[in-house]
């Protein structure tokens, strides 16, 4: 394990300032709204209270939504981050003419695989978990001040918007990953050009022929769609917002849809090494 | 002993013949040259010896048999390639720490001397390094492993003579003794023809030659006679005739006697035209 270590002390070195820009983006963003709350005060402008916001709803249900909504901005830079990450993963040496130098140490292609993966893919998770953990801090103070805390939604809705964004996260890596052991260049935009070739194509001849020919596009959006609000207001309104997030868990985390995607990022994760192994290195 | 075997070892990249029916053992504790024109195949039999190119033929390293890249043969084998191969993303510190700790064979107390004696940056991005300060990188990592062979391809390309000198003075001083073999491929053979104890002239991705160095020199003589007396030459069918001021010189075989020739020792590139001749070497 010492080697993969080592790869991975590489990796970090290489990867640190892509893995650091979202930290960079989130502190631009508080300083922003410090800034604003700063000039407001000094101006005298500052009219600021939550204590009669109408949210329409009561105060889990709030504090459940604020909680998922503040995963927005991580979120989506965590998937943005992972594509840019993953889709350089097993071209990038190769494009820098270092391939001979790294291919040449006495150290297993799957620990330098699982190394690249790991670094595009869960390093990422951990700079949205961090930056998840200061909003959640954040903006539940704000809350608790302002207006009223619920630990248990809020938590809820962190994690589980927390939780649908790691799968998200995981999927579209693990395809641009795979992507990235087949072309040298953009691997995302080539093999989503691909895809969608498939795709039309497909439609094309399903509908004149009649068959009914798997949609690539369609079941892969099928795998990563996750939505944990989905019926957050019927199933409040019916069984209260404890059983919608019951109900959440199952949907995001607790079912053979999660066991799949494993699957397929795992299966994808192999097919990317085993592609990239047998690549000649001139 | 030898420590590598190649029996017929042959490389297509597409329809072109990069090597063709290649055989030849590699003894242990030799420098052996492998001098081609470009495109002959040098590299590409360094690349197939390593396992980073299928090929068909059989390659046995230190009795391990090649038939894709197997990293535990790095456990013995140190590659030098162009020196620009290193990672641009890296300093000079993480380069070496990485290649450290990947490395049972690394030694970290020749390491210490190397790097006391180099004026090497730590901290500085390989990137921002001069050409120069790569390859003494290079040779620091790569001379502080405990490897039984290095193959080193055009390890000097764009080198000035100072450095390149200086790169085989640090191999021969540094790495070299007899337990070792170093195959190093360059088209500056000049610069590597005092070190060379074996030679490999490859051609077409044919091996041509296969001999030691100072054998091979004594078979053959450059023999000049003035221009009116070409046909003493020419009479010996050489493959290339040079014409100097005045007179015209070829390389024949030592055993031959020619009146009033002045015989002179061949170079390397001398045998290597006479052998396969053009230019571009």
């Amino acid at each position: 394990m010492y080697k993969l270590k080592a790869i991975m002390i590489k990796d970090w070195h290489i990867n640190k300032k892509s893995l650091l820009i979202p930290f960079w983006i989130t502190a631009g963003f508080y300083a922003f709204i410090l800034l604003s709350v700063a000039f407001a005060y000094f101006k005298g402008d500052m009219n600021f209270s939550m204590i009669d916001l109408d949210t329409g709803s009561p105060v889990a249900e709030t504090n459940y939504s604020v909680n998922m909504a503040i995963l927005s901005l991580p979120g989506l830079m965590s998937l943005l981050f992972i594509i840019m990450l993953t889709q350089g993963a097993l071209n990038e040496d190769i494009r820098k003419n270092c391939e001979l130098f790294h291919r040449s140490q006495p150290v297993s292609i799957w620990f330098r695989t699982g190394s690249k993966y790991l670094m595009g893919i869960t390093s990422n998770w951990a700079v949205m978990l961090i930056i998840a953990l200061f909003n959640f801090l954040v903006i539940n103070i704000i809350l608790a001040i302002f207006h009223q805390f619920d630990f248990y939604s809020a938590i809820n809705g962190m994690i589980l918007s927390l939780i649908s964004f790691m799968k998200t996260g995981l999927i579209i890596g693990s395809i641009t990953f795979f992507f990235s052991a087949i072309f040298k260049d953009k691997a995302f935009f080539q093999g989503f050009a691909i895809l969608l070739g498939v795709q039309f194509l497909f439609m094309i001849v399903n509908t004149m022929l009649n068959w009914h020919l798997p949609l690539p596009l369609t079941y892969l959006f099928k795998l990563i769609k996750l939505n944990p609000m989905e019926g957050l207001e019927n199933d409040v309104a019916s069984a209260g917002l404890r059983n919608h997030i019951s109900t959440a868990w199952n949907s995001i985390l607790f079912n053979w849809k999660t066991l799949i995607q494993l699957a397929f990022s795992g299966a994808l994760f192999a097919g990317s090494t085993l592609i990239y192994k047998n690549k000649e290195i001139k | 002993m030898n420590i590598a075997e190649v029996k017929n070892l042959t490389k297509y990249y597409g329809k072109l013949k990069a090597l063709d029916e290649v055989t030849l053992s590699i003894p242990q504790g030799r420098i052996i040259g492998l001098l081609g024109k470009n495109g002959a195949g040098k590299s590409t039999f360094m690349r197939c010896l390593l396992g980073f190119l299928k090929h068909k033929g059989e390659i046995t390293i230190l009795g391990e048999t090649i038939k894709s890249h197997k990293e535990s043969i790095h456990e013995h084998i140190a590659f030098i390639p162009d020196v620009s191969s290193l990672d641009d993303r890296l300093t000079v510190q993480q380069t070496i720490n990485y290649v450290a700790s990947l490395n049972k064979s690394w030694n970290a107390k020749k390491a210490q001397q190397l790097l006391a004696g180099s004026d090497l940056p730590l901290n500085q991005k390989v990137a921002t390094l001069s050409k120069g300060m790569k390859t003494k990188l290079y040779l620091l990592i790569t001379l502080s492993l405990d490897v039984k062979i290095l193959l080193l391809d055009e390890p000097t390309l764009g080198l000035d003579i100072v450095f390149r000198k200086e790169f085989f003075n640090t191999i021969l001083g540094e790495f070299y003794d007899e337990s070792r073999t170093i195959i190093i491929s360059t088209h500056q053979v000049e610069e590597v023809e005092q070190i060379l104890q074996d030679i490999i002239f490859i051609d077409k991705g044919k091996m041509i030659l296969f001999e030691d160095v100072e054998e091979l020199k004594k078979k053959y003589s450059i023999f000049t006679v003035p221009s009116d007396k070409i046909e003493e030459l020419e009479k010996h069918k050489p493959k290339l005739i040079t014409k100097t001021l005045g007179h015209v010189s070829a390389i024949l075989d030592s055993k031959i006697k020619i009146e009033n020739a002045q015989v002179n020792k061949p170079s390397l590139s001398d045998l290597f035209m006479e052998k396969v001749g053009g230019s571009n070497v």
